[in-house]
């Protein structure tokens, strides 16, 4: 009797049209925000091509987005190397396999786990980064003043930034491959005794181009998804303290999720294109 | 320095060729939110208009709109005899470079020296300076407001007067024949409020500036005001001296000044 009256009373409370009400705004919200992300693309695309040329900023973002990150990536990467090869060494022995460890673990690392944990890395240093930077830009009105100062702030702020991104996450990824291939070789030999020149050369006899080339490629994407998402989200927040919080969390999430995204079509095109 | 607006001679707009800054009808809103309902207001060459009203009221966004920062929704805007909204986007940052705007916050660059926000829109706005004169020009802005010593830092190490008097070095090393001052002395303490206030009246005097200054800083607009408009429910409400207004019978004006 009495959860009866309690459920009439939640009733009474909530609308009827509640649910429709909550997924029309969750509908809206959603594109609302894919069509202000677009918006934001192309005008990436168009400030991109039309000048002045912003090359010294674009060379300090790639120094403090590239040469600032690589400690970091060192870090993973070489643990990375290290812990996988730990780990597959008792399933491989198993089989007698145990000889594949270095082909089998630079297959792994530079076609899938080198570019996605190095962009997850990198999403949470440089997107958090990014987004964090321009919302408090936003915040204390110092966009406005470039604005003021006859800068284009999109192209000063934006481009640069997202053109860095780009270019220093497959660098960034090239090096990471390296050092985990060195923290495997290090791993390999804890429990046993292999030369550098038969660990390297076994791994460069399994490799081929077409493992290497489009691990490459897909690194470019994921670093201009970082970069513009980063700056969409700093760009556009809001003007309160809040919203640099805001901005710098939604920028990692999103961006983690979309380098899953682009992962997994890129995983879909290379294997469409192998067959 | 002691501050003797009356002192400062305002030539009377028709002997100057027309006003600096002219505006007629303006109207701006946001969504369903009318701010500027319709705004007639000019400022003589050399003058000091104070602008005063409530919080929301769009004063900020008054001055946002003369640099471009916010767009009109209707009206005339009119600065150095020319329409604006006939002008093309060039002419526009032409005659939007004579006019500097003082930030409510600063908005100093963080990620850079008190000399690289100097030499910002020096390198942005007069691309081809040599090296030798952008130096000096910010060693005399730095000077122009007592921060010299101050050129190595970075606006984190600074005190919040002394992030005021830099961003004001900045807006005037290009030497902008208006200044639009937001909020100049929001947050500062009584002493550095005054220093602040006299800096505007140092720039009138030095550069001959028509400047406007929003404020809700009663001294602030008793030290540096020619004349003051006060805005209500986005129209100009009340126009005049500082003692006209202060004697003003309305008590809503009156308020103001209590």
């Amino acid at each position: 009797m009495q959860q009866s009256q309690n459920e009439n009373q939640a009733v009474e409370i909530i609308p009827e049209n509640f649910s429709e009400t909550i997924s029309d705004s969750v509908f809206k919200k959603f594109f609302l925000e894919v069509s202000s992300l677009t918006i934001f693309t192309l005008r990436f695309f168009q400030e991109l091509f039309k000048p002045p040329y912003e090359f010294n900023e674009i060379i300090k973002q790639s120094f403090l987005i590239g040469y600032k990150s690589l400690p970091l990536v060192a870090i993973t990467g070489f643990i990375i190397g290290l812990v996988l090869t730990i780990q597959s060494r008792p399933t491989l022995a198993k089989f007698g396999a145990e000889s594949w460890l270095p082909a089998m673990v630079a297959v792994s690392i530079i076609r899938e786990i080198g570019p996605v944990i190095t962009a997850l890395i990198f999403a949470g240093k440089v997107g958090s980064g990014i987004g964090a930077e321009l919302a408090s830009m936003n915040v204390t009105e110092q966009i406005d003043a470039m604005q003021v100062s006859d800068t284009n702030p999109f192209k000063y702020l934006v481009v640069t930034r997202v053109l860095s991104a780009t270019l220093m996450l497959p660098v960034l990824v090239i090096f990471a491959d390296g050092v985990g291939l060195l923290g495997s070789f290090v791993a390999v030999n804890i429990k046993g005794n292999v030369s550098a020149y038969l660990f390297f050369s076994q791994i460069f006899q399994s490799m081929e181009y077409k493992d290497l080339f489009p691990a490459v490629i897909k690194t470019f994407f994921f670093g201009f998804a970082i970069g513009l998402i980063g700056s969409y989200k700093g760009y556009n927040s809001n003007k309160g303290t809040e919203g640099v919080g805001k901005a710098a969390n939604s920028a990692v999430v999103f961006a983690s999720l979309m380098v899953f995204v682009i992962d997994m079509i890129a995983v879909q095109i290379t294997s469409l294109l192998q067959n | 320095m002691t501050a003797n607006v009356n002192s400062i001679e305002i030539k009377n707009a028709s002997e100057q060729n027309g006003y600096v800054v002219e505006m007629k009808h303006l109207k701006k809103s946001f969504g369903n939110n009318p701010v500027l309902r319709d705004i007639n207001l000019v400022i003589n060459k050399g003058e000091n208009l104070v602008i005063l009203g409530q919080s929301g009221t769009g004063k900020s966004v008054l001055i946002k709109c003369i640099v471009g920062l916010s767009d009109l929704d209707e009206g005339k805007l009119i600065i150095f005899g020319k329409n604006v909204s006939d002008l093309t986007n060039k002419e526009q940052i032409e005659i939007r470079k004579k006019i500097g705007f003082l930030f409510q916050s600063g908005a100093l660059y963080d990620s850079m020296t008190v000399r690289e926000n100097l030499e910002f829109p020096i390198r942005r706005q007069l691309r081809s300076t040599p090296k030798e004169k952008i130096n000096s020009m910010v060693l005399e802005a730095l000077k122009n407001v007592g921060l010299a010593e101050a050129i190595d830092k970075t606006p984190s190490e600074l005190s919040g007067g002394m992030r005021k008097r830099l961003g004001l070095a900045r807006t005037l090393i290009l030497k902008p024949e208006i200044m639009l001052y937001d909020e100049p002395t929001t947050g500062l303490d009584p002493i550095t409020s005054r220093e602040i206030n006299n800096l505007i009246l140092d720039v009138q005097k030095k550069y001959n500036t028509s400047s406007i200054i929003i404020t809700h800083d009663i001294d602030c607009a008793r030290m540096t005001a020619n004349r003051i408009i006060v805005i209500k429910n986005g129209v100009c409400a009340a126009e005049g001296s500082y003692s006209d207004l202060q004697h003003s019978t309305d008590p809503w004006i009156k308020s103001f000044f209590e």
